[in-house]
């Protein structure tokens, strides 16, 4: 074989080699994507809606990969500021929560996790049942409170150490009290219902109620769950008869449910000042990043960008896009926010 | 005739050994510091610090854990492999009745537990799908091994929370699958 032969033949080895090497290289590291991810953290209540934004998203975006990923408020938050993980939106049920835990420095650019959030969307609690329910068929606007207190009839909620909806449980029973004038519904339903004393006291007009560490009932009349899709599971089962619920999410799972006076739903702006006068405090400081203290506030949605998301831009546009879809009033999703509900 | 390489040759050459020693690092292990340098603070009537050779000291407990998040989200199954909590506090004085177990985990996370869920007693558990299911006798132990492996950052490591079973597919609420702990208190 001749001199130039062997040096095309050397020369095709060595780039096969390198080729080789680089693909095995490749496989070492993340594989290189065709899409533009987009990774939005929100809160449980907005998995369902945000779902149907994904698709209608990605029609229209293509090569866009929205990827959604669930969790309770406080930790949809603690993912970017605890946690450190890069994520493009940041959307939670409750938007105190993005002041109090994201307006203060990141640890390596300088600035704030961010300095901004779009309240986009309210909702109110409501008590959800099925026609397996005790007294489904007698259950009413004006009395739910006293169904649920019956013997034998078991209500079911959240954690509230986990989910807001299971503090906001706990205010909607006390805010009753006031609105039924019933002083002892609190205790009938809920507080002698657990091994531990749930200490209710009251200052002026501002109540406060104070839960053990280890929240367990003691028989069956009140059910908790770590989040709302167990006591969903529970109530079409048969294993709960009430469950004290968004709006939104009993609505997207087809649930009946009576609303509650707008007073005590924890969904109206105009009663922002009688909410506040219930406050829950947590048995122990899950996170150290925020209190034990939950004071009661009309349900507002909040989304926001931290500052330093992999696609801001493209963050943008999903929350815009929210936004829009929010204001038409979508079944299944949080009720559009009416004119200044906002804080 | 005696051929000779071109120098373009060459560097193709010298660039394929440089992947391959590249390629080569991706592959090794090397010793882990994280685990090297964890310490778990345990608090009670003394107090004790112990290193992951210290933990892989005492007893191990060998099991199946599932869990779920609040949203539904599963991770596992998983088999696990350490230390049961009633063996930890045992260090330092041990847990009595009334008394509370915090275990925390420097990311700010922390959650409580109670005498009667040392025992196994008063979880929430879950099939496969979700359905809820009695309880079959259950542990919380320290986990710092699984699948066989030990256990990764981003899986809690060096060392978290698991509640495991004898039996498989027992799903548990992860809520107090606290990871990263560094540190046990016994509190009254």
């Amino acid at each position: 074989m001749g001199g130039p032969d062997r040096d095309t033949g050397l020369r095709t080895i060595a780039l096969a080699l390198v080729l080789i090497g680089i693909l095995l290289f490749s496989g070492c590291s993340d594989r290189v994507s065709q899409t533009i991810p987009l990774k939005v953290i929100a809160a449980g209540s907005l998995l369902a809606p945000f779902a149907e934004a994904e698709k209608e998203f990605e029609a229209v975006h293509p090569g866009v990969d929205v990827q959604i990923e669930g969790h309770g408020s406080i930790q949809v938050i603690r993912q970017v500021t605890d946690l450190h993980r890069a994520a493009d939106v940041i959307a939670v049920a409750d938007e105190s929560l993005v002041p109090d835990l994201m307006y203060r420095p990141m640890e390596d650019l300088g600035k704030n996790y961010t300095d901004w959030y779009l309240p986009f969307a309210s909702n109110e609690m409501v008590i959800a049942y099925t026609n397996k329910s005790r007294y489904h068929d007698e259950i009413n606007q004006e009395n739910w409170y006293q169904v649920i207190a019956r013997p034998g009839v078991r209500l079911g909620f959240s954690n509230p150490m986990l989910d807001a909806a299971g503090y906001r449980a706990l205010m909607v029973m006390q805010l009753a009290e006031k609105e039924y004038s019933d002083p002892t519904l609190f205790e009938q339903v809920i507080a002698d219902h657990f091994p531990s004393t749930i200490n209710v006291s009251t200052n002026g007009t501002t109540t406060t109620i104070a839960l053990p560490e280890i929240i367990r009932p003691s028989d069956d009349k009140v059910v908790i769950r770590d989040g709302s899709i167990y006591l969903l599971s529970l109530l079409a089962a048969g294993g709960i008869d009430y469950a004290v619920e968004y709006k939104s999410v009993a609505d997207g799972m087809n649930l009946s449910y009576v609303t509650l006076p707008a007073s005590i739903n924890l969904g109206s702006a105009d009663y922002a000042g009688q909410y506040r006068d219930v406050t829950v405090v947590l048995g122990f400081p899950r996170f150290s990043t925020i209190g034990q203290q939950r004071s009661g506030r009309p349900i507002v949605y909040a989304m926001t960008i931290p500052a330093n998301a992999p696609n801001p831009g493209l963050g943008r546009e999903f929350i815009d896009y929210i936004a829009s879809e929010s204001a038409k009033g979508r079944p299944g999703w949080p009720a559009p926010l009416a004119e200044g509900a906002a804080a | 005739m005696r051929q000779t390489f071109l120098p373009g040759e060459a560097v193709f050459l010298v660039a394929a050994v440089l992947f391959f020693a590249v390629i080569s690092g991706c592959s090794t292990t090397a010793p882990d510091p994280m685990v090297e340098n964890w310490q778990l603070s345990v608090n009670g009537t003394t107090e004790k610090v112990l290193t992951m050779n210290d933990l892989k000291a005492l007893p191990a407990v060998n099991g199946h854990g599932y869990c779920v998040s609040t949203t539904g989200a599963r991770f596992g199954p998983y088999t696990c492999n350490g230390v049961d909590l009633r063996n930890i506090a045992a260090l330092v004085g041990g847990v009595g009745s009334g008394q509370q177990v915090w275990v925390s985990a420097p990311d700010g996370y922390l959650w409580v537990f109670d005498l009667d869920q040392l025992n196994g007693e008063g979880f929430v558990t879950f099939n496969e799908n979700l359905t809820e299911i009695p309880s079959p006798p259950l542990h919380i132990i320290l986990m710092y091994e699984q699948d066989g492996k030990p256990l990764s950052y981003d899986d809690g490591g060096p060392a978290r929370i698991a509640i495991v079973s004898e039996q498989p597919g027992v799903i548990t609420e992860g809520s107090a699958w606290v990871k990263w702990v560094d540190r046990i208190e016994i509190r009254d």
